[in-house]
């Protein structure tokens, strides 16, 4: 072996981050969790939007930003998850599961759809995958407006209970800080896992060349399926705690709209970049509401930021290589 | 041992590989060449899973691979280059080579991702990674993003990342075009060191100097059918193929010249003259 390669090898040996380092990710959610009391509700009730699109981001950032695929019906998972809890814990059927069994459930339902979704499509790519998924946001919307027997249509669904955890009876956005906060470093835990796991460096051969990856022996539609379903799952969640936040549902707030808004916190973020979705997140939501005065303009200003991100900085505010990977060997150089 | 078996692929009417049954042994290294339009992509295309023959049998080792999926021919044995590089631009040298090693295994993926027992056999197949990287002298980039590096330093990338997984049978599409004298040289030397008593190695290649000085056999192509098998002197006394391909004298060192050239995006036509189009 040359000293190159023990050189190269040290390197590897640097990238792998130690657990020290690792709890080091930690210290902002509870930095968060210890100033969230001093918040009034308002503020509050926009960093839990932030930590809701956050989850949701790094949920679509397993398709798209890892595996490369453009997947415009999201919403429609982030549905599956809100339904479920309307309907498992309301008095729409009579049913109150708890909060902890629905959550479960609601994500469960939406990995499923999100495979069953992917089982057909996956052989699309690019602009093809694109539609077909919008089309599918669409179909779950129109479906849940439609199906009044179970949804109630497009009058949605009211008097869903408040979730209790553990006795405690969550309220108020405070409440929903913590929890949301606990839930959003888990997703990042989880997705952060499968990025540096097997399965992330199969996403990535996929994206970079799928034909290439094949012939590497990589199995690319059970790759691709595995990211559908993982980041339909995430959605799910997401879903699950927003339909417990507001306590009332409709399709309105599953539009198309709500699957680009998404798409935005990545690419305006930083495409494959976790710290860029979570960075996206906090920008989609704080900078609207600083503008609510100039609300006319929501979408002319969304598409202007857009095209100035495209244009500026194409990989987004963060590239991908500045991810959690890139400051761990930086917090390892030390 | 590569085993083609009466293999047939048909586009329609046109026959593009007409019973074609050639062994290709371990231990040895193999051209195929011909003039194109013979069948060699055609028949590289169908070995690595991108065609579906028509009528045959391609066997790895007595394993038929004909009607598997390329991912599933890939950890079957067989790994390949591609004529124009396919390397996973973003992704670092090492990663490239850590891809090809990736296990098949539904539940050692899911064992990775949830960390059971993950780290040691990553840790393995990385240090497996460099040393190859090393043999083909690449360590010191190892970290470098795979589209960073120069042309012929890819080539060699795409090579180390077939030859990682330690396949029984090799396929080379075209590995010199495109490089010049020395790095064809290098190549060169690089693709003998992999002669060893399990692998199978393929070669498809227009560079006739390259082929006549590597190759242990030949097998020669010609309007789909198999024209010629035999060492480089046979071949190239052999009259058909003089005639079929090399021709006059001269065409040979057109035919390389050519190769030299090019940068893939000029073809070698059967009527021998030199046509340049865009990939």
């Amino acid at each position: 072996m040359t000293s190159e390669t023990r050189s190269a090898l040290s390197i590897v040996r640097l990238r792998r981050p130690r657990l020290s380092r690792k709890l080091l990710l930690l210290a902002p959610p509870v930095l968060a969790g210890a100033l969230a009391p001093l918040f009034a509700a308002y503020p509050l009730r926009i960093f839990d939007l932030v930590l809701i699109y956050a989850m949701l981001g790094m949920g679509l950032n397993i398709v798209i930003g890892y595996a490369g695929l453009l997947d415009l019906g999201f919403v429609a998972f982030y549905a599956i998850g809100a339904y479920t809890y309307a309907l498992l814990a309301s008095g729409q059927f009579g049913i109150h599961l708890p909060f902890l069994v629905v959550l479960p459930v609601g994500g469960a339902l939406a990995g499923f759809a999100g495979v069953l979704l992917g089982i057909p499509v996956l052989r699309l790519r690019g602009d093809y995958l694109a539609m077909v998924t919008l089309g599918f946001g669409e179909i779950v919307r129109i479906l849940l407006n439609n199906l009044d027997v179970l949804t109630n249509g497009p009058q949605g669904v009211t008097r869903i209970d408040p979730p209790a955890l553990f006795g405690v009876s969550l309220v108020s956005p405070l409440h929903f800080a913590y929890l949301l906060l606990v839930m959003a470093t888990l997703v990042f835990a989880i997705v952060w896992r499968l990025e540096t796991s097997a399965l992330g460096l199969a996403w990535a051969a996929v994206r970079e060349d799928q034909d290439a990856a094949r012939g590497c022996g990589i199995d690319a539609t059970r790759a691709k399926l595995f990211a559908f379903g993982t980041s339909a799952t995430i959605g799910g969640l997401a879903g699950v705690v927003f339909a417990a936040m507001q306590l009332f549902v409709s399709p309105e707030s599953f539009t198309f709209w709500e699957s680009l808004v998404v798409v935005l916190v990545i690419v305006v973020g930083g495409l494959g970049n976790l710290f860029g979705v979570i960075l996206g997140a906090a920008l989609m939501m704080i900078v609207p509401e600083l503008l609510r005065a100039y609300e006319d303009y929501r979408l002319l200003l969304y598409g202007l930021a857009l095209v100035i991100v495209i244009l500026l900085r194409p990989e987004g505010l963060l590239p991908r290589r500045y991810g959690p990977g890139w400051l761990f060997a930086r917090l390892g150089a030390r | 041992m590569l085993f083609f078996e009466n293999v047939q692929k048909r586009f329609g009417a046109l026959v593009a590989v007409q019973d074609v049954s050639l062994s290709i042994p371990a231990g040895l290294i193999t051209s195929i060449i011909g003039p194109n339009g013979a069948g060699k992509s055609t028949l590289v295309n169908m070995v690595a899973g991108s065609y579906r023959v028509s009528a045959g049998r391609i066997l790895l080792d007595g394993v038929p691979i004909q009607s598997l999926p390329k991912h599933r021919i890939a950890h079957a044995g067989l790994r390949r280059t591609y004529q124009n590089i396919r390397l996973f631009d973003g992704l670092s040298v090492l990663q490239n080579l850590e891809v090809a090693v990736l296990p098949g295994a539904l539940g050692t993926v899911l064992a990775d991702v949830l960390g059971i027992r993950a780290t040691d056999s990553r840790r393995i197949r990385r240090a497996h990674c460099l040393a190859t990287l090393d043999r083909f002298g690449l360590a010191g980039l190892a970290d470098r993003p795979a589209a960073s590096l120069s042309y012929g330093n890819q080539k060699l990338v795409e090579l180390a990342r077939a030859v990682v997984a330690q396949p029984r049978a090799l396929l080379l599409d075209e590995p010199a075009a495109g490089l010049n004298h020395a790095e064809t040289d290098t190549l060169r030397r690089h693709i003998e060191a992999l002669r060893g008593p399990d692998l199978a190695i393929v070669v498809i290649e227009h560079d006739m100097t390259l082929v006549m000085a590597m190759s242990d056999r030949i097998c020669v192509l010609h309007r789909g059918r198999k024209l010629a098998e035999g060492a480089p002197a046979e071949i190239q006394a052999h009259p058909e193929v003089q005639e079929a391909y090399l021709g006059d004298p001269g065409a040979t060192h057109a035919i390389a010249a050519a190769a030299h050239a090019r940068r893939n995006q000029v073809r070698v036509r059967a009527d021998r003259s030199v046509a340049w189009h865009r990939a």
